[in-house]
């Protein structure tokens, strides 16, 4: 229980307009069920520095929020007694455009960032989930989020190049730079990309941009089989073209889309989606060749773009999400290039054996199948674990990204973190001696 | 100056020295004095130490009970790859021994389906382009010393190279490491697949100068040639307005592989030593490369000419063949070497700014160098902002040196006051490490010690490097990791 005293004392810092303490609202913030006492939205980087000051000498746990649209991540934590929104820290600082680069407070959500940053022509090359809606960028960068484009332009790591943080104790500090090449002092933008809020409550950033590509079309192709699909992936992939975003949709998935999204494609086959964006000329030129890759090996397809085509990367990107409202089952796996047929073959059979249903996006080229699971409790359990164990005999991984309580029950959400583990724990509670930071949830 | 060690007795050096060889064996070990010189620095040579013993590890496990015999006795180690490094990182310790990963130089796997390579850290950075380019790949990051740094030093120092701009530097490229805990302990980070779960150790390494422990092996990703390149070559008056071409070909949303600019005293000392093609009266060359599908770069090509001439490029020059394009780049790549030709002695200084600032800072720069009456040439990846400004002196000149840290260091000043950093590619090492305190505050460096500590509290690994003053480690959450005012007086250190 937060002490009365302490708890007016958190209002004070950020005034009682800019908290949360009636229970019916505070069910919202709940992860797990663990619900805080006291939601906090700071204005200001002091006052985030300032609760987690008051945080640190009375030993509450905090956990960091954006928006929300990934709370289910990680497992249960441990305590929550406060949560620290990050909402009101929206301004972008600076976006210099001549440098492509851009400094912004990491409240705001990635879609008004882009949308500041399109007028100069220019985007952060981040597609995750939930784009179109609310996601923040400190979200994004907490959970190392990213999207089928990462085939082209890659994750976080390659973009946040800056960041200032409010540790456990309350301290600010910074780390990386507003420049693009910079080697000085330890690489702590890397560190924090994924940290799910365990090392401190990221503040700001700065990221590398991209000009927006002049043009955009994507051809959708199906296979009669998951084979013949898979060599046209590897022959694309060895090619000198150059893909934006390349995906095998599984045939339940392609179904869905079908149906709602009048693709007039075949559905029940397995699917590419190859997504080319460049200058107009270079976007023509390339989906011809491709084409021609993909008739050899026997694909049916057609070339979709504008609005169509946009539609049909959102619910790449969100499909999990659109296909169900609640109970959602949605994990990440991770293996070689070369494997993923593999994997997708496993997963088929498990479905078969275990009465699931599953829908897979397989970003072909980097070796991520983003998976949601549709069944009993007791199968989906079953068929996560065999799955984790078949990933883990090839050297794979797989975490679960969202999944109900009873779920996480019976399947570890992390997996194996390997050897490095006892490090990363030594870090962690070097940077919060105390555990108040998600605790419980990732490291 | 070559400071000698004196405390430890010759009987417990010559005990710790056969330990050493029982782990490694006797060719494994380097005792002699005229031996151990060559590891008394790295490229950068005006700081020498000499260390008192050298080891050449043949794996992880000798490099582990190494580490454990010297985590036993307290004794600093400094891992050392091929010694190109430009900052003094490879600078060994007083009373410390240096761990040479040069016998672990295998490529381990090639797995061009997957686009991997895995190799040992000794393995030079060139070799793994030669392991993969007849299947048309490449590994991108290029430092100029490619033909003969290694993969264990990028990792380090996460070198760059004339085209990170597109591409990335080292940290873009490696995946996984295993490597050799300051205590001991081996583990493994990352690999050939993406997205593992946990905290990203890998990225937290790479860059991270040696201080966080040894890298025994080293997962990288491959890319793809691209369709086609493009280079040319573009002459200008004025070194400014090379600058300024710079972000006005970024500003029209066109980002080339690399772009470098050379000024004149770098033009003409290359076209002696290289003959690489270069217009020898020019003030300043730009070279541009664009790379990628052929409509690409035919689209760009006319854009980067329309910014060149706006910016009163006075001769563009397209290579015209594979043979002439990498004549341009032997011309960029041996800046360095050649300025031997003008000068007897340089120090090579690394900072960066952001590219919209190139021109201002060049005449900053240039008025430095009057102030100083010391010269300055110019040779850089503009792209990227990433200055690397040679001031030209000579050592025989009493004061010459001190007047050239002293305009070097204000170069720093000037590119951190631009909104820049200390070092782009180089690293902080020995040499810069009076300078990380511009860029960083107090808390800042105490985040970073923080991390220190969690891999190496007893600072044995590297020490005394990449900090501006020594820190301890303490119990977390004690709030005392700032400097003992013992330590402040230069009186003792504490680990």
């Amino acid at each position: 229980m937060l002490k009365k005293n302490i708890t007016n004392i958190l209002l004070k810092i950020v005034g009682e307009k800019n908290a949360l303490t009636k229970e019916a609202k505070l069910e919202s913030f709940g992860v797990e069920n663990m619900v805080p006492e006291v939601v906090l939205f700071p204005n200001d980087i002091e006052q985030v520095s300032e609760i987690m000051k008051i945080a640190y000498k009375e030993s509450l746990s905090v956990l960091p929020w954006g928006s929300g649209t990934k709370s289910t991540l990680g497992n249960k934590p441990e305590r929550a007694d406060i949560v620290i929104s990050t909402k009101n820290l929206d301004h972008i600082i600076e976006h210099g455009a001549s440098d492509l680069v851009a400094t912004t407070e990491s409240g705001i959500t990635l879609k008004k960032f882009q949308s500041a940053l399109n007028k100069e022509n220019q985007f952060l090359a981040l597609d995750p989930p939930h784009v179109g809606s609310k996601a923040t960028v400190g979200g994004i960068i907490a959970t190392n989020d990213s999207g089928p484009e990462r085939l082209r332009y890659g994750t976080l790591r390659e973009f946040l190049i800056g960041l200032k943080v409010v540790r456990a104790d309350g301290t600010i500090f910074k780390g990386g730079s507003k420049v693009v090449k910079n080697v000085a002092g330890y690489d702590l933008p890397k560190l924090y990309t994924g940290s799910l809020g365990t090392l401190g409550i990221i503040v700001e950033a700065t990221f590398r941009l991209y000009p927006v590509p002049e043009y955009s079309e994507t051809y959708l192709v199906s296979f009669s089989s998951l084979e013949e699909s898979h060599d046209t992936v590897m022959t694309l992939l060895n090619s000198d073209l150059v893909i934006t975003s390349l995906e095998i949709l599984n045939p339940e998935l392609i179904s869905s889309f079908a149906k709602r999204n009048d693709l007039e494609i075949e559905d029940n086959k397995y699917t590419l989606a190859i997504g080319i964006k460049n200058v107009e000329k270079a976007v023509k030129d390339q989906i011809s060749s491709l084409k021609t890759i993909c008739d050899q090996n026997g694909g049916k397809g057609k070339v979709i773009r504008g609005a169509q085509e946009e539609k049909l990367w959102e619910d790449i990107r969100d499909f999990p999400w659109k296909l169900f409202k609640a109970g959602r089952v949605v994990c990440k796996a991770s293996v070689l290039i070369k494997q993923i047929p593999k994997v997708l073959e496993t997963v088929k059979r498990l479905s078969d054996e275990n009465g699931i249903k599953t829908y897979i996006s397989a970003r072909a080229g980097n070796g991520i199948l983003i998976i949601s699971i549709k069944g009993e409790v007791s199968s989906v359990i079953d068929s996560l674990n065999s799955l984790r164990g078949f990933l883990s005999s090839i050297g794979g991984h797989l975490i679960l990204q969202e999944a109900p309580y009873e779920i996480k029950a019976g399947v570890s959400v992390w997996g194996d973190f390997g050897s490095g583990l006892s490090i990363m724990k030594k870090i962690k509670f070097n940077f919060d001696p105390n555990n108040l930071l998600n605790p419980g949830r990732y490291i | 100056m070559t400071t000698q060690h004196k405390s430890k007795s010759i009987s417990w050096k010559k005990k710790f020295r056969d330990k050493l060889i029982g782990i490694i064996g006797a060719t494994g070990v380097i005792s002699s004095d005229d031996e151990l010189i060559a590891y008394e620095c790295d490229a950068l040579t005006g700081y020498r130490i000499k260390p008192i013993f050298v080891v050449l590890p043949n794996s992880a496990k000798e490099i582990s009970d190494v580490i454990k015999e010297c985590h036993h006795e307290n004794i600093p180690f400094v891992p050392r790859g091929a010694g190109t490094g430009l900052s003094g990182g490879a600078l060994p310790s007083e009373e410390g021994i240096v761990i040479s990963l040069s016998r672990m130089n295998k490529i381990l796997d090639v797995d061009i389906p997957n686009q991997r390579v895995v190799v040992e850290p000794g393995v030079v950075n060139i070799w793994v382009t030669n392991a993969v380019s007849s299947s048309g790949y490449y590994y991108a990051p290029d430092p100029s010393s490619q033909i003969v740094c290694t993969i264990g030093g990028n990792v380090a120092e996460n070198s760059g190279g004339v085209h990170c701009l597109k591409y990335g530097v080292t940290t873009n490229h490696v995946l996984g490491l295993e490597m050799v805990l300051p205590d001991g302990e081996i583990i493994e980070v990352g690999g050939k697949t993406l997205d593992h779960p946990g905290y990203d150790l890998t990225g937290l390494v790479v860059g991270s100068e040696g201080l966080l422990g040894i890298v025994t092996k080293v997962t990288l990703k491959i890319i793809k040639k691209p369709e086609d390149v493009k280079t040319l070559l573009a002459s200008f008056d004025r070194i400014e307005d090379a600058g300024a071409s710079v972000s006005g070909i970024t500003a029209r949303g066109v980002i080339p592989a690399g772009m470098e600019i050379m000024d004149s005293f770098c033009i003409r000392s290359v076209e002696e030593t290289v003959g690489a093609g270069y217009p020898i009266d020019a003030g300043a060359i730009l070279l541009v490369e664009l790379d990628g599908p052929t409509a690409e770069v035919e689209e760009q090509m006319p854009i980067v000419e329309e910014v060149l001439k706006g910016n009163m490029a006075i001769e563009i020059k397209v290579a015209k063949d594979n043979k002439e394009r990498e004549l341009f780049w032997k011309g960029r790549k041996n800046a360095f070497p050649a300025m031997g030709r003008i000068s007897s002695d340089y120090y090579v200084q690394d900072g960066v700014i952001p590219r919209s600032k190139l021109a201002e800072v060049l005449r900053e720069i240039g008025e430095l160098s009057k102030k100083y009456g010391l010269r300055v040439a110019n040779v850089f990846h503009a792209g990227d902002g990433n200055l690397h400004p040679l001031v030209l002196y000579d050592l025989s000149k009493e004061g010459d040196l001190e007047k050239t840290l002293e305009l070097a260091g204000e170069i720093l000043q000037v590119c951190v006051d631009k909104g820049g950093s200390i070092t782009g590619e180089h690293g902080v090492g020995h040499d810069k490490k009076r300078f990380l305190s511009l860029m960083f505050d107090e808390n800042d460096l105490d985040t970073m010690n923080l991390i220190r500590c969690a891999f190496d509290a007893k600072g044995l690994c590297n020490p005394g490097k990449l900090f501006p003053t020594p820190r301890t480690c303490v119990e977390p959450g004690m709030k005392t990791f700032r400097e003992h005012p013992v330590q402040k007086a230069g009186l003792g250190e504490m680990y």
